[in-house]
């Protein structure tokens, strides 16, 4: 699949931030995301759960990383402190160089419009909305009139190669092309960072690859940064870097290369398969 | 505006449980507004009826409790007194009936057309029946009610008195609002007395024209202490508030009947909210995700609470129009008959259209507060993880 030939992308045409609010300076490190120190802790009835420990990474602009692990072992935890959906418990988050702890929950919001754009496994679409709607459904929070957050939402899946779907609602889509009208309204925003929740998880083997195969486009056809998290083998074969993560710590050294070791095995015939270097 | 759409769109999401929300509450605005009606259309039927140079004064004690007819002399002597005229309750039964089923009153014939110079009499009624002892002026209802005609006689046999008397119609009250007969009060008088029961030496009601209507005031007072110290002490009042007494129990029934349309309404709330309570509930998932993208509290109270709200003023709307199209109705129905012509009192005026569409968007935004106010308060966090 080849729909981002000839597409004029990135959206950043006049106006070049659609947002209302100060535009944000742009970081100067080349480091996009650096997570510090990072844990987070919550209470679920009595008992104190330690969702992540002591977590410190870092991803740099234009990436496509994968968090992996099993259940419980605090990726989507992760996800959801790197998107600032969420707040650590201790440590810093800092993404695009703001650091997100400053920020209450409103500013939050409003940061996310700006610099994140979400897949989720199960597609999330407003069933009332056509594709067109869905994909301009994030533009709403900016300022821009009908017809261009119209002219965008059609860019953004002409880039998914769905151009072709504007007027369909998500019922008469198959479950790759609801994926892809998700994928369409994470990047409509131009976003500095897509971050995705297991997108493949609801999908055929056919449509998973064909969807990983598309995210890899928007890294490197347009420099996009994603965070992904999944149990997916297949990821291995389209991810820049894989963190592993195990009951709420980051794996590295000989326990990352095992745990690595170990997807490749459950990948069966993927033996060959692996992070780009 | 950029939300409407999306607004819209939920709207249309589950039509028929729109469609019968909006119904129930269509329908509880229909029926508050007909009910604001009533007061208003109640006041406009007294004012109809009643003057306001017309006194009536009765025993203070009661309605059945009676006056001495001398009383009336002394009232008609007092300055500002245009004329008066006593009225005796005679309880008729017309003979083909056998029980009273019109008011029937014994009245001076020389002074009734002084006192109702604003009832229209067929012509020379007045006169007739001022000439003809037998003579009895009758309400057009009564009229038609017994096909009856001027010139025809009657008997009417009082439940009251000892006296059946030969009438003879001599005149027609044209207004419907007079559903009455009179009698001459000689003739019964000589009927009394020729039964030897001494005549009839006493008054029901007085009623007293007087000669501007700012001078009523002082004179109920005049006509009230004069009658103080007397075995018959008198309470006066106004025809508006005489007849608005009467109708004093239909606008407590009146009063019942807004508290329970306010009930009515305050249930209709908690449909409402119940359904739009639903409908955020059914679409936590794509409000955790709309939060997720960057929807803030404000859009999200904003959108839910803009749903709740149009739906309800879209019914409202349509209720306000149903009220009006059927006091429409009514009014063309007053028309078809004289029974029917208090129908025709009850109109939707300007307040009760405002009040309408005020209660209506009350009920919008009461019963969108609260599932509003939930789903946007909840940490997107949290929302993200009881969905997914």
């Amino acid at each position: 699949m080849a729909p981002l030939r000839g597409v004029r992308y990135p959206l950043r045409m006049p106006p070049a931030d659609p947002f209302p609010g100060p535009p944000p300076s742009a970081p100067e490190e080349a480091t996009l995301i650096d997570i510090r120190h990072v844990s987070r802790r919550y209470r679920r009835g009595v008992d104190e759960v330690h969702a992540l420990e002591d977590v410190s990474l870092r991803i740099s602009p234009g990436r496509f990383v994968a968090f992996m692990g099993p259940s419980g072992s605090g990726k989507s935890t992760l996800m959801n402190l790197v998107s600032g959906l969420d707040r650590p418990s201790e440590g810093e988050v800092v993404v695009a160089g703001q650091s997100l702890g400053d920020l209450d929950e409103d500013e939050l919001a409003a940061w996310r419009a700006r610099h994140v754009g979400l897949i989720f496994q199960f597609f999330n679409l407003i069933p009332v909305l056509d594709a067109r709607d869905n994909v301009a459904l994030p533009l709403l929070l900016t300022e821009l009139g009908k017809a261009e957050r119209h002219r965008r939402a059609e860019t953004a899946l002409r880039v998914v190669g769905l151009d072709h779907r504007l007027d369909h609602r998500p019922n008469t889509l198959s479950g790759g092309e609801q994926q892809r009208v998700a994928i369409a309204r994470a990047i409509v925003t131009d976003p500095d960072l897509i971050v995705a929740d297991e997108p493949t998880g609801d999908l055929d083997a056919k449509n998973a690859e064909a969807t990983l195969g598309l995210l890899r486009e928007l890294t490197d056809a347009f420099g996009k940064t994603i965070v992904m998290v999944t149990h997916d083998p297949r990821a291995l074969r389209f991810v820049d870097e894989v963190f592993h993560l195990d009951k709420g710590l980051l794996l590295e050294g000989s326990d990352a290369e095992r745990a690595s070791e170990a997807i490749r095995l459950a990948a069966g015939g993927h033996a060959s398969a692996g992070a780009r270097p | 505006m950029k939300y409407a759409g999306l607004v819209l769109a939920n709207l249309g999401r589950n039509k028929l449980r729109s469609l019968f929300t909006a119904g129930a509450i269509a329908l509880a605005v229909l029926l508050v507004c007909l009910l604001m009606t009533m007061p208003a259309g109640l006041d406009r039927l007294i004012s109809d009826l009643g003057s306001n140079t017309r006194i009536s004064v009765h025993n203070k004690a009661g309605l059945v409790y009676s006056m001495p007819q001398s009383f009336t002399r002394k009232v008609r002597q007092l300055d500002g007194v245009l004329a008066a005229v006593s009225m005796t309750w005679f309880g008729g039964a017309y003979e083909e009936e056998g029980k009273v089923t019109f008011p029937n009153f014994a009245v001076e014939a020389e002074h009734v057309g002084s006192v109702y110079p604003d009832y229209v009499f067929t012509p020379g009624a007045v006169e007739d029946f001022v000439r003809h002892r037998d003579g009895a002026i009758v309400g057009r209802k009564i009229m038609r009610q017994y096909g009856w005609k001027v010139g025809d006689r009657i008997t009417l046999r009082s439940t009251v008195w000892p006296a059946n008397l030969d009438l003879r119609i001599v005149g027609e009250i044209a207004d419907d609002n007079a559903p009455m007969l009179w009698i001459n009060r000689t003739y019964l008088d000589e009927t009394l007395k020729a039964a030897g029961r001494g005549g009839l030496g006493i008054a029901g009601i007085i009623w007293v024209r007087v000669d501007r209507p700012e001078r009523v005031g002082t004179l109920m007072s005049e006509i009230d202490e004069m009658s103080r110290n007397s075995e018959s002490p008198t309470a006066s009042e106004t025809e508006k508030s005489f007849i608005s007494n009467f109708f004093g129990s239909l606008k407590g029934f009146v009063t019942i009947i807004l508290i329970v349309t306010a009930l009515v309404s305050l249930c209709i709330v908690f449909i409402a909210a119940n359904t739009a309570s639903m409908a955020v509930r059914e679409r936590s998932g794509e409000i955790a995700v709309m939060k997720a993208m960057g929807f803030g509290r404000r859009a999200i109270f904003g959108t839910l609470l803009a749903e709740a709200t149009l739906l309800s003023s879209f019914a409202g709307a349509l209720g306000v129009a149903g009220a009006i199209a059927l006091t429409r109705a009514l009014k063309t129905v007053a028309t078809l008959g004289p029974t029917l012509g208090p129908l025709g009192n009850f109109t939707v005026t300007n307040d009760v259209v405002t009040a309408g569409l005020a209660l209506s968007l009350v009920v919008g935004l009461l019963s969108g507060l609260v599932p509003a106010l939930g789903a946007a308060r909840k940490p997107v966090v949290d929302a993200l993880r009881e969905v997914f």
